[in-house]
C-alpha cells in the first residue's frame, strides 16, 4: 500500500519537474530573443550612460557630403570636444542631434557605432590623436550640399519636403524637411519646450515619415497597371466629371476635353479618365499594383522611414476610382514617390535608396562602402518607357509646363492631395510634383510637397524641381 | 598536482576561482593583496567541504559543488563591484559552510521534526510580529531588524519555518485539528486544511503587510506546489489559486504599489526617469554585453540601482555576457533537479515534503527574480539564492541545503537495488 | 593591460563553466547508468531471483545496510570484509550465515554465530534450513522478508 501511494506523489513531482524545466527554459529563450531581436533598438537610449562612456574616450566622427563639405563636426574645446552642425538647420532631419540630454537621432542614432569607431574592434592601435583619443570614423553622404541648400532655399517658409535621388543608383541626392530646427546643442536646449509644442511639429521628418495622400501623382502608378491590361488604346469621352456608384469624380474646375485617350489624359491630369480606369481594373489589380510599387511594405533606409498605406480590406467602386486619382485612404511619404519617379526613370526598376557613400577612418581606412542594389523589378522596360513618354508630355504641353528647361527633356506629374483642410476649399490642398530628367537618360528625379499650398502643384511645387534639376544638370 | 578536467568538476570551480581571484588582483589599483589572501581561503574551503562530503559519503556530492560555483559567481562579482561587500560576502560564505554542516548534523540526531507543526508556526508568527513592531523601512520593505549595525530579514529564516510547517500538516494531516475557544455549548473542531490555509494567508498577509510581494508570491507557489503533489484534492487547489486571483486583482487596483509594477513592467519607457529607472538600467547593461560579456571590471555594472543585491544577474549578464548568464540559469536548474531527484528518492513521507519544498524555494525564487531583472515578469525584491550579496539570504540558503543533504543521505529507496519490482 | 587580460579572460570563464556543466551533467548520466546496470545485474539470465528485504528504518539502525540483497549462487554474510554481503553490524559475527540458491530453490545455513540466526523466530540449528516466500529473517539486530521472486 506504501509503495503505490508513494507512486502517485513522485508522479505529480515529475510534473513539479516538468514545469520548473519549462520556466527555465523560458529564461533563457526570453534572454536570446533579448540579445537577438530587442538590445540594439534599446541600448541607443539616451538614458544609458554607456553610451556616453564610449563618447568620453573618443573624438565623434564627422559627416561629410559627397563632396568633402563637413556637416556635422567635432572641434576641440578646452574639456574635449563638442559636437557642432556648421549648417544649422540644413540637415536637422537627415543627420539629426546627439545631445546628452536629448538622446541621438537620425544618422547620429543608426551611425552611432561607426561615429565612435567601434566598428573597427578592440585590436586597432592607430587612429589617435596626440593625447591618446581615440577618433571616430567619418561618414561620407551622397547628399550634395549645394543641392540641399538649393532645396532648402527653394521651399522658402513654406512647409513640405523635397527629395531629390538618383534614379539609376537609389543615391540619395537632397532631402529637406521643413520646419527644420537648429540640432545645436545651445539652441536644442534653448528651443525645446518651445519645439515640442508647437503646433507644427517641427521634429517630424517629413521626407521620410510624413504621409500624405499622393493625388494625381498616382495616376502615374495606374498607368503602368493600365498599360498591362491592355488599356493602351483606350479612349475616354471627358465631360469634365462623371458619377460612379452615386459619387461624382470631377476635373479641376469641371473641364470637359472630349475624346482622349490615355496621353492627353495624364498630361491634363484628367479624373474622370482615371476614376473609371480604375474601376475597369479593379480590386486585385489595383492591390497588386500598389504591392509591387512598395505601399505597405517597409523601405530599407539609414534613418527610419514610414511604410506607405494602401490599407483596404475591400474595395468599392468608389474605392477604386478614389484610388486611381490618388485620393481616398492611400498615404505616401515623399521618399516613396521619389522611389517611384526614380523607378519609372530606371526602366521599371526600383533602386535600394541610401544616403551613406563610405565610411572612412581617420587615417583613411574603408571601413564601409555601399554599392547600390535593386529593391524591386517593379515592371517591364516597355511599360516604363511609356510611362515616361506620357509624363514628358506633362511637361510639354499639360499641367507641369513650368518645369520645362531650356534644352533639356523634363518629364514630370503633377498632384493635388486632399487633406483634412480641403472641405475648406481646393486652396488647401498639398501640392505635389514629380520629375526627373533627362527623359532619355535620366540622372535625377525629384519629388517636392508643399502644404496646404493649392490645387496644382504646377503652380507652385513644379519651379522648385525645376531649379534643382537645372542647377544639378549644369554641374 | 592537480590536473584540471570536465572529469572532476570540482577542479574547474578550483581553476575558476584562481584565475578569477588572480584577475581580481589586478582590477584594483593598488594591487589588493587581500583578495589573494581570501581566493586561497575560498579554494581551500571549497575543495576541503567537497572532499569531506564525498569521503564521508555524506549524501549527495552534487548539491555543494553546483552551489560553490554559483557563490563563486557571486563573490567574483560582488567583489568587482564592491571590495567591502565582497568580502564581507566571503565571511557570510565561510559561515553558511559552518552552518551547513550545522544543519545537516542537527537535521539527523533530532527525530522528531516532524512533530513540531505549532512550534513552527508560533515562532514565524513570532519572528512576524516582531518585525512589525520592531522592523526598519530598507528600500521600500519593512521587512529589516536591525540590531547594532547589523541588518538581517526575518522573512528568510520563516521561509524555513513555513516549509517544515507544510511539511508537518502533510505528513498527518489527520490529526491537526484546533480546539476553537469551546462556546459553552461545544467544542468546535476546525478542520487541519482549513487551519492551515489560515496559517498560510496569515503569513502571505503579514508579508504584504512589509510590502515583501516576492516572498509572499513564493510562499503561495510552495504552498500550492505542495498541496498538489501530497494533498491531491483538486477542488482546493483551484479554490486556492481562486483566492489568490482574486486577492491579486484587488491588490491591483486597490495598491497603488502593485499597479506600478504592473504598469512599469509593461513599459518602463515611459517613465525611464523614475518608475522604470531600475528595470531599465538593468536592460541596458544586459544588453551591453553580447554574448561572452564585455569582461570582468569592463562594463558598468555600477549604473544599475541594487547591483549587488536584486540585480546582480544583470551586471553577470553584462560583464560575463549571454552565455554567462544562461550558465548561470543552468547551474541553478542542475540544482532543482538535484533536488528533484533526491524528492524522488526519499520514502519518508515527511522528509519528501520537507525536500520538495526546499528544491522549490530554490528553483521558483530563482526564477521570480531572473524573470524579474530581464523583464518577462513584474520585478520582485527577493533574492537570487546563493548570489546576490547578503548574509540573511546567504546563511538560510546554505541551512536549507544542509537539511537537503541530510534527507538525501539515506532515501527511503536504495538507488541501487530492485526493491520495489516485482510487488 | 588590465583590459587585455579581462578580454582574454571573459573567454576562458565561459569556456570553464560550461565544462563544469557538462562535467557535472555526466558524472550524473554515469550514476544513473551504473544504477541501472546494477539491476540488470541483478536479473541476469532473464531470471527475476530472490532477495531477502530489510524491515527495519536504516535510520534506527547505526551502521549502514542496504535495502535489500539479491541472492545468487551461494552468498555469506558476516562482518567481514571477506564476505559477499558485508553488514558491520556489531551483533552480526565474522561469517554469520550463508545463502545458497540451487534450482529455484534457497537455502540458509547458520555458520556457527555467536548471537545466532531466526527463521520466523525459531533458531536454526547446524543444518540448512529452504526459505519460503514470506518467511522473516533475523540476523544480528536486522529483521529481512524473504521474496522469492
Amino acid at each position: 500500500m506504501k509503495g503505490a501511494f508513494r507512486m502517485k506523489e513522485d508522479r505529480k513531482v515529475i510534473h513539479i519537474l516538468i514545469v520548473m524545466s519549462v520556466l527555465f527554459l523560458s529564461l533563457v529563450v526570453y534572454l536570446t530573443y533579448f540579445e537577438l531581436f530587442v538590445k540594439d533598438r534599446i541600448i541607443t537610449n539616451s538614458y544609458n550612460q554607456r553610451q556616453w562612456e564610449a563618447e568620453e574616450d573618443t573624438i565623434r566622427g564627422r559627416i561629410l557630403d559627397k563632396n568633402g563639405i563637413v556637416l556635422a563636426d567635432s572641434p576641440k574645446t578646452e574639456d574635449g570636444w563638442k559636437r557642432t552642425y556648421p549648417h544649422g538647420s540644413l540637415y536637422s532631419h537627415v543627420i539629426g542631434y546627439n545631445s546628452r540630454t536629448y538622446g541621438k537621432s537620425m544618422l547620429e542614432a543608426s551611425y552611432n557605432d561607426y561615429l565612435l569607431g567601434s566598428e573597427r574592434g578592440i585590436f586597432d592601435f592607430g587612429n589617435r590623436d596626440e593625447s591618446g583619443m581615440r577618433y571616430g570614423d567619418d561618414v561620407y553622404l551622397t547628399l550634395d550640399h549645394e543641392l540641399q541648400k538649393l532645396a532648402s532655399q527653394l521651399l522658402g517658409d513654406r512647409n513640405g519636403a523635397v527629395v531629390a535621388m538618383n534614379p539609376k543608383t537609389g543615391e540619395i541626392l537632397a532631402l529637406v524637411s521643413k520646419p527644420a530646427f537648429d540640432p545645436n546643442e545651445d539652441k536644442l536646449s534653448a528651443n525645446w519646450q518651445a519645439m515640442v509644442e508647437s503646433e507644427d511639429a517641427i521634429f517630424l521628418p517629413r521626407a521620410t515619415q510624413g504621409l500624405y495622400t499622393p493625388g494625381s501623382t498616382y495616376k502615374t502608378v495606374i498607368s503602368a497597371g493600365a498599360l498591362e491590361n491592355g488599356m493602351e488604346d483606350l479612349v475616354i469621352e471627358d465631360k469634365g466629371t462623371v458619377t460612379i456608384d452615386g459619387k461624382p469624380f470631377s476635373n479641376t474646375g469641371k473641364k470637359a476635353y472630349g475624346k482622349i485617350d490615355m496621353k492627353k489624359a495624364l498630361a491634363v491630369s484628367s479624373n474622370v479618365f482615371f476614376s473609371q480606369v480604375g474601376v475597369e481594373l479593379g480590386e486585385n489589380v489595383l492591390r497588386s499594383l500598389a504591392d509591387r510599387f512598395g505601399l505597405g511594405k517597409d523601405i530599407p533606409f539609414e534613418i527610419p522611414v514610414t511604410k506607405s498605406r494602401f490599407p483596404y480590406d475591400s474595395m468599392g467602386k468608389t474605392d477604386m476610382a478614389s484610388v486611381a486619382i490618388g485620393q481616398g485612404k492611400l498615404q505616401v511619404t515623399p521618399l516613396h514617390m521619389a522611389m517611384i519617379t526614380s523607378c519609372i526613370a530606371n526602366n521599371g526598376v526600383m533602386m535600394k535608396p541610401y544616403m551613406v557613400s563610405r565610411v572612412v577612418s581617420h587615417d583613411g581606412d574603408e571601413i564601409k562602402v555601399t554599392e547600390p542594389s535593386v529593391l524591386y523589378n517593379v515592371m517591364s522596360t516597355q511599360t516604363a518607357g511609356a510611362i515616361k513618354l506620357m509624363m514628358r508630355e506633362v511637361v510639354k504641353s499639360g499641367t507641369g509646363k513650368s518645369a520645362a528647361i531650356e534644352g533639356v527633356n523634363v518629364a514630370g506629374k503633377t498632384g493635388s492631395a486632399e487633406n483634412e483642410l480641403t472641405a475648406e476649399g481646393e486652396a488647401k490642398n498639398h501640392a505635389w510634383f514629380i520629375s526627373f530628367a533627362p527623359v532619355e537618360n535620366p540622372k535625377i528625379a525629384v519629388a517636392v510637397i508643399l502644404e496646404y499650398s493649392g490645387t496644382t502643384g504646377g503652380g507652385s511645387a513644379a519651379p522648385i524641381a525645376r531649379e534643382l534639376m537645372k542647377a544639378y544638370l549644369k554641374k | 598536482m592537480l590536473i584540471a578536467s570536465y572529469k572532476r568538476p570540482v577542479s574547474l570551480v578550483v581553476l575558476a576561482d584562481i584565475l578569477a581571484f588572480g584577475l581580481l588582483f589586478f582590477y584594483r589599483e593598488p594591487h589588493d593583496f587581500y583578495i589573494l589572501g581570501a581566493g586561497l581561503l575560498i579554494i581551500t574551503l571549497i575543495a576541503g567541504t567537497y572532499l569531506f562530503i564525498v569521503k564521508k559519503e555524506l549524501g549527495d556530492e552534487y548539491l555543494f559543488l553546483i552551489v560553490s560555483m554559483l557563490a563563486s559567481v557571486g563573490f567574483i562579482m560582488i567583489y568587482r563591484l564592491n571590495r567591502g561587500l565582497g568580502f564581507k560576502q566571503i565571511v557570510w560564505f565561510s559561515g553558511g559552510i559552518v552552518l551547513f554542516f550545522l544543519s545537516y548534523f542537527i537535521y539527523i540526531r533530532i527525530k522528531i521534526w516532524n512533530k513540531l507543526m505549532y512550534a513552527y508556526a508560533f515562532a514565524s508568527f513570532g519572528l512576524f510580529l516582531v518585525t512589525l513592531v520592531f522592523g526598519s523601512n530598507i528600500k521600500g520593505s519593512t521587512n529589516w531588524i536591525v540590531i547594532k549595525g547589523f541588518s538581517f530579514q526575518p522573512s528568510e529564516l520563516i521561509k524555513i519555518l513555513f516549509i517544515f510547517t507544510l511539511a508537518c500538516y502533510l505528513t498527518h494531516s489527520e490529526q491537526i485539528f484546533l480546539n476553537a475557544l469551546t462556546l459553552k455549548l461545544k467544542q468546535i473542531k476546525i478542520k487541519g486544511r482549513i487551519a492551515l490555509m489560515a496559517i498560510v494567508y496569515m503569513f502571505m498577509g503579514f508579508l504584504v503587510m512589509q510590502r515583501d510581494w516576492g516572498t509572499a508570491l513564493l510562499f503561495f507557489i510552495i504552498y500550492i506546489t505542495m498541496m498538489y503533489v501530497f494533498d491531491a484534492d483538486m477542488k482546493f487547489l483551484l479554490l486556492n489559486v481562486i483566492i489568490a486571483a482574486l486577492g491579486g486583482t484587488a491588490g491591483y487596483f486597490a495598491l497603488y504599489h502593485i499597479r506600478v509594477r504592473v504598469v512599469t513592467w509593461l513599459n518602463p519607457w515611459a517613465d525611464i526617469a523614475g518608475k522604470g529607472y531600475q528595470i531599465t538600467q538593468s536592460l541596458f547593461a544586459i544588453g551591453s554585453g553580447g554574448f561572452f560579456g564585455t569582461g570582468l571590471g569592463m562594463g558598468r555594472p555600477d549604473y544599475i540601482p541594487e547591483v549587488t543585491t536584486d540585480f546582480i544577474f544583470s551586471a553577470i549578464c553584462e560583464e560575463m555576457g549571454i552565455f554567462g548568464g544562461v550558465a548561470v540559469i543552468l547551474l541553478y536548474f542542475l540544482l532543482a533537479y538535484r533536488g528533484i531527484k533526491i524528492v524522488l528518492k526519499t520514502g519518508d513521507t515527511f522528509k519528501k515534503a520537507v525536500a520538495l519544498g526546499i528544491t522549490c524555494m530554490f528553483g521558483f525564487q530563482t526564477f521570480i527574480i531572473i524573470g524579474g531583472v530581464i523583464k518577462l515578469i513584474p520585478l520582485t525584491g527577493i533574492t537570487l539564492p546563493f548570489i546576490s550579496y547578503g548574509g540573511s539570504s546567504l546563511t538560510t540558503s546554505f541551512i536549507q541545503l544542509g537539511i537537503l543533504e541530510a534527507v538525501s543521505r539515506e532515501g527511503g529507496q536504495d538507488e541501487g537495488s530492485i526493491s520495489d519490482e516485482g510487488r | 593591460m588590465y583590459e587585455i587580460l579581462s578580454s582574454i579572460m571573459k573567454y576562458i570563464f565561459i569556456t570553464i563553466i560550461y565544462l563544469f556543466i557538462y562535467g557535472i551533467i555526466r558524472l550524473i548520466y554515469l550514476d544513473i547508468s551504473s544504477m541501472g546496470a546494477k539491476g540488470k545485474h541483478g536479473m541476469k539470465k532473464g531470471k527475476n531471483l530472490p532477495y531477502i528485504k530489510l524491515i527495519n528504518r536504516r535510520e534506527d539502525l547505526g551502521f549502514k545496510v542496504e535495502e535489500t540483497y539479491t541472492l545468487d549462487g551461494n552468498m555469506e554474510l558476516g562482518r567481514s570484509n571477506k564476505n559477499d554481503i558485508v553488514i558491520k553490524d556489531p551483533y552480526v559475527s565474522g561469517k554469520h550465515v550463508r545463502f545458497t540458491v540451487h534450482d529455484g530453490r534457497t537455502s540458509m545455513q547458520d555458520l556457527n554465530s555467536t548471537n545466532g540466526s531466526f527463521v520466523n523466530g525459531e533458531r536454526l540449528g547446524r543444518d540448512p534450513v529452504y526459505l519460503r516466500d514470506g518467511d522473516k529473517i533475523h540476523i544480528g539486530q536486522m529483521d529481512f522478508l524473504y521474496v522469492e521472486n
